[in-house]
């Protein structure tokens, strides 16, 4: 388990010392994703430990963002002023996202098959 | 009677400084929400994030610590995000293998899809007369909750409404999604996973992998690249439009 963390860290860091240096526009982490995947496809598997920790934080990675949330506290009177603009926004956007994706491969998907 | 009650006193004031007591409400609190949602068969309502995000900001409510001093605490929570983030390569390489000849149509798919909700979460907002603050943590909120809250940082608008927009999508994603695709006679697993794990994020995904192994794979992927594609594009797209 250790050895999983200790693996993701470094890739972290990694992305993190690339993003200051480099490319300040993308997050550190998002670019220490793509290193690991980079290093994942040229190793051709994941090694136990690795995925181990990496499957028990895709199962809890709601945990992790709960300190931020509640944070919410500080714009609760923001909120409640626009509850109706928050509400519809996102209803409708989330709406429209899944149902724009799943048009969209469905054309391909249909262009595939009669071709 | 003094007396008995100085050390209690004292207990809370060593608790209440330290970063334990956040920690402990943190991670009590979510292990209540995830005992729940287990017993409810992993409804979607019953969102272990929701709950422990509403006890939580309840009880530092009730009990009248200043915001900064929970998070003082609950940082070391927070820190994870970003491993967290690095751990979703694992997923995307594992569906990989079954990306062969897809990998355009789901591209495309992932880039149009995550224009519609964008497009449209930040239009609505505005139209209704959202504020500034809130308007601007719409543009990150199609992307899972971790890339989210960098994007935020990135774009400068508030990473807390921004992780709790996007909590809220991924409930309400992960709860309409089958209805959508049942309304649009959408059959293959793997599109139903792509569109749901764009659409609902982390849960989404929870919710493809109960239904489906195909789905769940896809879900994963779908959601990590979209948070890559996000990442890289939005700080460009916004500084465009904000100059």
């Amino acid at each position: 388990m250790i050895n999983g963390l200790v693996q993701l860290l470094i890739w972290q860091g990694l992305g993190e010392l690339v993003s200051i240096l480099l490319l300040p526009n993308i997050p550190g982490p998002v670019l220490g994703l793509l290193f690991l995947l980079a290093f994942l496809l040229v190793k051709g598997e994941v090694n136990q430990p690795l995925g181990m920790v990496a499957d028990s934080f895709r199962q809890h990675l709601g945990l992790l963002f709960v300190p931020a949330s509640v944070g919410v506290i500080l714009f609760l009177p923001d909120l409640k002023t626009h509850a109706l603009a928050v509400t519809a926004a996102l209803l409708i956007s989330v709406v429209l996202t899944i149902a724009t994706t799943a048009l969209v491969l469905k054309f391909f998907a249909k262009r595939a098959h009669d071709e | 009677m003094m007396n008995e009650r100085l050390p209690i006193a004292e207990i809370w004031v060593y608790l209440s400084g330290s970063p334990l007591f956040a920690l402990i409400l943190t991670l009590a609190t979510y292990q209540l929400g995830y005992t729940l949602y287990v017993k409810a068969n992993r409804n979607p309502i019953v969102n272990p994030v929701a709950i422990s995000v509403l006890l939580a900001t309840f009880c530092i409510y009730a009990i009248d610590m200043p915001y900064q001093k929970y998070f003082e605490g609950a940082q070391f929570v927070h820190f994870l995000l970003g491993t967290a983030t690095v751990a979703l390569a694992v997923p995307i390489y594992r569906g990989c293998s079954s990306l062969k000849g897809k990998l355009v149509p789901m591209t495309l798919a992932l880039l149009i899809g995550s224009a519609v909700s964008i497009g449209s979460a930040v239009s609505i907002a505005s139209m209704l007369g959202a504020g500034d603050n809130i308007v601007g943590s719409m543009y990150a909120k199609s992307v899972t909750a971790p890339i989210a809250m960098g994007i935020a940082e990135r774009i400068h608008v508030s990473p807390t409404l921004t992780a709790v927009f996007t909590v809220a999508t991924g409930m309400l994603g992960a709860i309409l999604a089958p209805f959508i695709m049942n309304f649009l006679r959408i059959k293959p697993w793997w599109i139903r996973g792509t569109a749901i794990g764009v659409g609902a994020h982390g849960l989404g995904i929870t919710r493809a992998f109960s239904v489906n192994e195909e789905a769940g794979t896809y879900a994963s992927m779908a959601m990590g690249l979209n948070g890559v594609l996000s990442a890289v594009l939005l700080p460009i797209v916004v500084n465009y439009l904000r100059s």
